[in-house]
């Protein structure tokens, strides 16, 4: 027994040196596989999109819209969508490097959860755009193309400003505010550009938060979920406006603009003026219908070809377009591509969507 | 026929859930053009479900006991806060983070445990508070916004084992390692298995048949060694892999060869014949709970570390996977039956129809539907059995020795060898 432990031992003894011996194992590493700019790829590669969900319009528009100027452009689009789960997203994503996708889209459910996945991609040499929605937390990132969120914010409240004087006749107004999904990077920053033009009218009493909840916390809505807005447009009506009028509301999206409709409608209230985001369908019938005063439109077509532009670059091996902004992530300056979105409202609806026929047919019908 | 049986088992049928899921891996890697069982792709599947099965773990305990919790998605985002939090706001380094959330999750289990064991509380609705209770805690702790982890924990969410020793051999030398010795763990106790039951005078038994067998798994997992050791060089098999193989042997050992064990089995089979022959009911239901809140814990911190941060919606819905892991793997409603090898099998399937369906790109839409129907699915058989009068796939699987040799006792099951739980014996 002890012969044989003595045995044992001294064979391990012998590996252990034996393998020191041999070195590091395989090499290669992080760099494997990982391209710099400037070698391109193959014209008709395979692009992976991977978007949030398919839940609201404008995620679905894009879905539909890269696939038709991905495949124009030559390249093999790989479009998956990942019902707002981020785990799921995390493995699509990997799932798209081991399709051997060259770039990925990533339109983050959560930008800053994706980063193991994102360094995998990187890794493996694939070029990242974030789509819409900052990402951050981690360094592989190419470039975001979004609409400026700042400044899709100012726009919100200064839309609700002209809505209450066009409406609502002479000041000081009675207004509520609301938020999009804490978890989501562009929400705060919306209600930050809204808050900029907003603030000096609250200091100066021409705008009265009769609720008084003016801080983001207090006026998110968790998941951007319509439900949850209307509950609580349900609940400041109830404890504030049963003497009161409420003359408009600040709304982060369409979908909870018609959820505030809808509340004010159930209570009693004449419709407020309430601004809104995205040009969904039902928002452009209601603004049509003189319901909800205006909304945010974000060409997503305009956004979805600046990406494939970007996309093209890569491809031919060029560096990326440059940019004038960035914003740091945590890790690196990300260059953003910013675009400017449009207010829309039943004055210029006609005119916005004169080459957009599905919106167009709306306000025909 | 009769050395077919012994290589296989008594009934060629128990391989049911395996054979599934070795059909499921080919016919994913033929439709998605071979892009299944690649190494970046196995690696990717058991790193980006490892929180599931670990949380399946002990999802497959607690309804051996008769109970569910509901509360696991929620307090796995609660913990994965908590350890953002303390190592963000509180400057807390990574392990005093990575202790505190266990420490939180422990103290969660035993809040849980109280009210069902000491108040007596349906597990159901004790976990169902504590699901609203840690979702509205994750999302008021953090103020609604994703917070940071300690980059350190990266290596337990998505990190491979080192890259050391002799390049000729082309793999992973630390995966090869832990292939070699899970070969070596396998081949000693089925060896030693037979030798205990021709000592105990079994007649019967061919050496051919325990030879073969050996040479069958040792082949799989040979595969399964190269499959995860020939990736890209800096890859292996996945730490969080390794967590989670690791706490499968433990829970094997726990649930199958202890006598705590045999308790959880006692309770969730009859309760009332478990008390009568002394088993303390109110502590395999505390502990039982507790160390549910402990998994879902470590599943938390696990995730966080592989998102890079906590989020406040951290855990939607990871219950309801641990649950369709484990009914997938047979466990009955009822209680008292259901393994956690068995579990394994169970969220691998839905792991691999997972990663499958993404890589043959078919939508959320549809994948949700082919899961449902999977589950509903494999239910149905094991029911449809049970009615029949024949053992349930777990019976035929793993767990009930009653229609083999006799002598055997009726819990033993075969070691869980790495990445291939499956594998049981005659």
């Amino acid at each position: 027994m002890k012969r044989r432990t003595f045995t044992l031992g001294s064979a391990a003894a012998a590996g252990a040196l034996l393998l020191a011996a041999c070195g590091e194992g395989r090499s290669g590493g992080e760099t494997a596989g990982g391209e710099e700019a400037g070698s391109g790829f193959e014209a008709d590669a395979t692009i992976g999109v991977s978007l949030p969900w398919l839940g609201t319009q404008n995620w679905a528009e894009a879905q539909a819209m890269f696939e038709e100027q991905l495949k124009s452009a030559g390249f093999t689009p790989l479009i998956q969508a990942a019902d707002n789960k981020v785990p799921q997203q995390q493995q699509q994503i990997e799932a798209m490097v081991q399709q051997g996708a060259k770039a990925i889209v990533v339109g983050p459910i959560d930008g800053t959860q994706l980063g193991s996945a994102l360094k995998a991609a990187k890794d493996a040499g694939v070029r990242i755009i974030g789509y819409d929605r900052l990402i951050e937390n981690t360094d592989a990132v190419d470039g975001v193309v979004q609409f400026g969120s700042i400044r899709t914010g100012e726009l919100q409240g200064q839309s609700l400003l002209d809505g209450l004087a066009e409406r609502k006749g002479e000041g000081p107004y009675n207004i509520e505010l609301f938020g999009g999904g804490p978890a989501d990077p562009n929400a705060p920053n919306f209600f930050e550009g809204a808050m900029s033009v907003l603030q000096p009218k609250i200091d100066d009493g021409t705008l009265v938060v009769v609720s008084g909840q003016t801080d983001f916390q207090q006026v998110a809505t968790q998941d951007w979920d319509n439900g949850k807005a209307q509950s609580r447009m349900d609940s400041l009506l109830a404890a504030n406006y049963s003497d009161k009028p409420l003359d408009g509301v600040l709304s982060p999206n369409d979908g909870i603009a018609r959820a505030i409709i809808t509340s004010c409608k159930g209570a009693g209230q004449d419709i407020p003026v309430v601004d809104g985001l995205d040009a969904e369908t039902e928002s452009i019938k209601s603004i049509w219908a003189g319901e909800q005063y205006s909304t945010v439109h974000k060409p997503t077509k305009d956004l979805v070809a600046k990406t494939v532009e970007i996309i093209t670059a890569f491809q031919k091996g060029e560096e990326a377009p440059a940019t004038e902004e960035s914003e740091n992530n945590g890790v690196i300056d990300v260059p953003i591509y910013a675009l400017d979105p449009i207010v829309v409202t039943e004055a210029n609806a006609e005119e916005v969507f004169a080459d957009d026929p599905d919106r167009l047919a709306l306000l025909e019908g | 026929m009769n050395v077919v049986k012994q290589i296989f088992g008594t009934d060629f049928r128990q391989f049911t859930m395996v054979f599934a899921l070795v059909v499921l891996l080919l016919g994913f890697h033929i439709a998605s053009g071979g892009n299944m069982l690649t190494p970046g792709n196995m690696q990717n599947l058991i790193a980006g479900n490892a929180y599931v099965l670990i949380l399946a773990i002990g999802m497959v305990m607690v309804i051996v006991i008769g109970h569910i919790d509901l509360s696991v998605g929620s307090v796995a985002g609660f913990v994965g806060m908590c350890v953002a939090l303390s190592a963000r706001d509180l400057s807390f380094p990574w392990w005093a983070a990575l202790l505190t959330g266990l420490v939180v999750g422990v103290a969660i289990g035993a809040w849980h445990g109280f009210w069902l064991a000491k108040i007596g509380i349906p597990g159901f609705i004790t976990t169902l508070a504590g699901m609203m209770i840690f979702r509205g805690g994750v999302i008021w702790l953090s103020g609604s916004v994703s917070v940071p982890v300690p980059p350190e924990l990266n290596v337990l969410g998505a990190g491979y084992l080192p890259e050391w020793g002799p390049a000729f051999t082309n793999l992973n030398n630390s995966t090869l390692l832990l292939g070699i010795l899970a070969i070596a763990f396998y081949a000693w106790s089925q060896i030693s298995t037979y030798r205990q039951r021709v000592a105990d005078g079994e007649t019967g038994l061919n050496f051919t048949a325990v030879i073969i067998r050996l040479v069958l798994v040792g082949a799989v997992l040979a595969y399964v060694t190269f499959l995860f050791g020939s990736g890209r060089p800096g890859t292996s098999f996945p730490v969080p892999g390794l967590v989670l193989v690791f706490l499968v042997i433990i829970y094997h050992v726990i649930t199958q060869r202890t006598t705590f064990g045999r308790h959880i089995y006692a309770v969730g089979g009859n309760k009332q014949a478990a008390a009568l022959s002394g088993v303390s009911v109110a502590k395999v239901h505390f502990f039982v709970m507790m160390n549910m809140s402990f998994l879902a814990a470590l599943a938390g911190i696990l995730f966080v570390a592989r998102a890079t941060s906590a989020g406040p919606t951290d855990g939607n819905m990871w219950e309801l996977d641990a649950i369709a892991a484990v009914f997938i793997g047979g466990a009955a409603v009822s209680g008292g039956i259901g393994t956690v090898a068995a579990t394994m099998i169970g969220g691998l399937v839905m792991a691999t129809l997972n990663s499958g369906l993404f890589l043959m790109g078919v939508g959320q839409d549809k994948t949700q539907v082919i899961k449902g129907l999977v589950l509903l699915a494999a239910v149905a058989f094991d029911v449809y059995n049970k009615q029949q009068g024949r053992p349930s796939i777990t019976g035929r699987l793993f767990g009930d020795r009653r229609t083999s040799e006799s002598t055997t006792d009726s819990t033993k099951v075969a070691p869980a060898a790495p990445a291939a739980p499956g594998t049981a014996e005659s």
